[in-house]
């Protein structure tokens, strides 16, 4: 009788020191923190359900809705505002500040993949962006090229297929061979998507579809009649994704509106705004937001 | 080959340990989370009734002028409760908003239109009114009840209208929709279908989900969305500081 006992504090002790030690000896570059401790445990966790939604059959709903809270959002949408304000706080250029937040996306996205998301989608440069100072606008672009080109080899590595919509007429001529170079070196790659909306207004996107849809029916492509909803949804921009709607959409820096991002797409996101600047907005933040999105119910208008 | 069977038995045991202890502690992280919600909760329920008892001069004076239209989403489930909203719009009157677009996505309190109408003092339908402007002093305040089929339905609707101008264009070949798919072209369209198009300051999001539950997107470009929880638990206060916060908003649209 106590052998099973004894086996049993054995296994805890295990797994509280070789957790800790298979999280150090496989991600040497990662830093040892609690916040990664808890990161490898909710891919643990989340893990542990997808195995029991594989092998469930007929449970009940109390089951099913329990399962429902330990859910991970398939497409995040991430508003990445307050790169100037960082740089203000901590008497920085603008540039400055621009090119922490550039780290952060990074950092970040490799965040969201290791919990399990599947698509992120980062609202970098709206069209109202370009009324910026030409300085501010000048280094952003550069950025863009800057951290294509620099981040290429780990998109490659890691299997990230590459996505940059947006309206790309004012865009120069060397970022956009880039974009189509990235776009094309990953195209192939499945389970890992980071969209890039650059130039992009969620209106224009509605526009564009409509505009996408009227030229198919003058080709004879579609009838008129079958001009409806969906068929908008396959045309708009975040058709390139397996999962066009966000299921969590963050915007940082406190700010509670979306402007202009994702119109159509976010019309049951779940809306989270914490007071972080962007460049601050870390992995622990991201947990937060991940913790808090679970709790929520989500009913897609309909009574559960 | 003897030992086989244990092992494996053994080790099948630690791995349901170790998930069940991984399990226990990302339940123990989102009580924590909980907890902290609550206690949140907590202060802003005493800080709202401090609010609504009027111990915060703050909100004696609201600049209510820079809400110039406020729109107010209601989850399914708090929009079957009109006495409840009734009441929110009878304290909309009070803090002096002037227009209100009241949006749940079923179209529930379109059906109960007539009710509200006749029970919130100095409500009018704003389709009928329009533009009529009334004197500050007068508690007047305009209401349109929006529902989903505003808001998807009613841009492919638009759309279509589009699509037939653009068809009918001469000739059609050589045209690419630039003159025919615009912002103003689809504004211009959503009125002939029904859709108004006012573009509300302020969404106030009432439900469980902290979403705009599918508010006319075309409407929600730079529109601050504060989500205030169920309507059952609405609160004076809480309102006013929604409001107040609003006028303390700068926004540089991006620029």
């Amino acid at each position: 009788m106590s052998f099973p006992i004894v086996l049993t504090f054995l296994a805890l002790i295990l797994v509280f020191f070789l957790v800790p030690g298979l999280f150090i000896s496989r991600r040497l570059r990662v830093s040892f923190s609690l916040t990664n401790i808890v990161r490898f445990i909710k891919i643990a966790t989340s893990k542990y359900d997808d195995e029991e939604e594989r092998n469930e059959k007929g449970s009940t709903m109390g089951e099913k809705v329990k399962r429902e809270r330990h859910k991970m959002p398939k497409h995040v949408a991430v508003i990445l505002d307050g790169n100037r304000h960082w740089a203000e706080k901590r008497g920085l250029g603008t540039s400055d500040g621009h090119e922490a937040g550039a780290k952060r996306l990074i950092e970040n996205a490799k965040d969201c993949f290791a919990m399990g998301t599947n698509t992120i989608s980062l609202f970098a440069f709206s069209t109202e962006n370009w009324e910026r100072p030409e300085d501010e606008v000048n280094c952003l672009m550069a950025l863009f090229e800057t951290n294509f080109k620099s981040e290429m080899p780990y998109f490659q590595r890691e299997k990230i297929k590459i996505s940059v919509i947006g309206n790309r007429s004012k865009i120069s001529e060397s970022l956009l061979s880039l974009i189509g170079e990235v776009e094309e070196a990953t195209k192939s790659y499945e389970g890992k998507h980071i969209i890039i909306a650059i130039d992009y207004s969620g209106r224009f996107d509605i526009l564009q579809a409509c505009k996408s849809l009227a030229k198919k029916a003058k080709d004879g492509l579609i009838e008129v009649e079958d001009i409806n909803e969906k068929a908008m949804e396959k045309e708009l921009m975040t058709k390139c994704s397996e999962f066009p709607n966000p299921d969590l959409l963050i915007r940082t820096s406190g700010e509670q509106r979306i402007s202009n991002f994702f119109l159509w797409q976010s019309a049951y996101s779940e809306l989270y705004f914490p007071n972080v600047l962007w460049p601050d907005f870390g992995e622990a933040e991201y947990l937060e937001a991940l913790t808090w999105y679970q709790q929520r119910q989500r009913r897609f208008g309909r009574r559960v | 080959m003897d030992l086989y069977d244990p092992m494996m038995h053994v080790s099948s045991w630690i791995r349901q340990v170790g998930n069940l202890g991984l399990d226990l502690l990302w339940r123990f992280i989102h009580i924590v989370v909980s907890l902290w919600h609550i206690v949140f909760g907590i202060f802003e329920a005493i800080e709202s009734y401090a609010i609504s008892l009027g111990f915060d001069e703050r909100y004696n004076s609201i600049d209510i002028k820079k809400l110039r239209c406020l729109a107010v989403a209601v989850d399914i489930a708090d929009a079957r409760d009109v006495a409840n909203v009734i009441e929110l719009l009878q304290w909309l009157t009070t803090i002096g908003v002037k227009q209100v677009g009241l949006y749940d996505s079923q179209g529930l309190l379109k059906k109960s239109k007539d009710l509200v109408l006749a029970t919130v003092p100095g409500s009018f339908l704003l389709e009928e009114n329009g533009k009529k402007d009334f004197s500050p002093d007068e508690k007047r305040i305009a209401i349109e009840f929006i529902s989903s089929s505003d808001n998807k339905e009613a841009v492919m609707k638009a759309a279509n209208i589009l699509l037939q101008r653009y068809l009918k264009s001469s000739p059609p070949e050589n045209n690419k929709g630039e003159n025919f798919f615009t912002e103003s072209h689809l504004s211009e369209a959503l009125r002939v279908v029904g859709e108004n198009g006012h573009v509300p300051d302020l969404l106030l999001v009432y439900g469980p989900i902290r979403s705009h539950l599918g508010f006319p997107a075309w409407r929600l470009r730079y529109t601050e969305i504060v989500h205030m929880g169920s309507l059952k638990y609405m609160r004076y206060g809480s309102l006013l500081k929604a409001i107040h916060k609003f006028t303390g908003v700068r926004q540089n649209y991006g620029t």
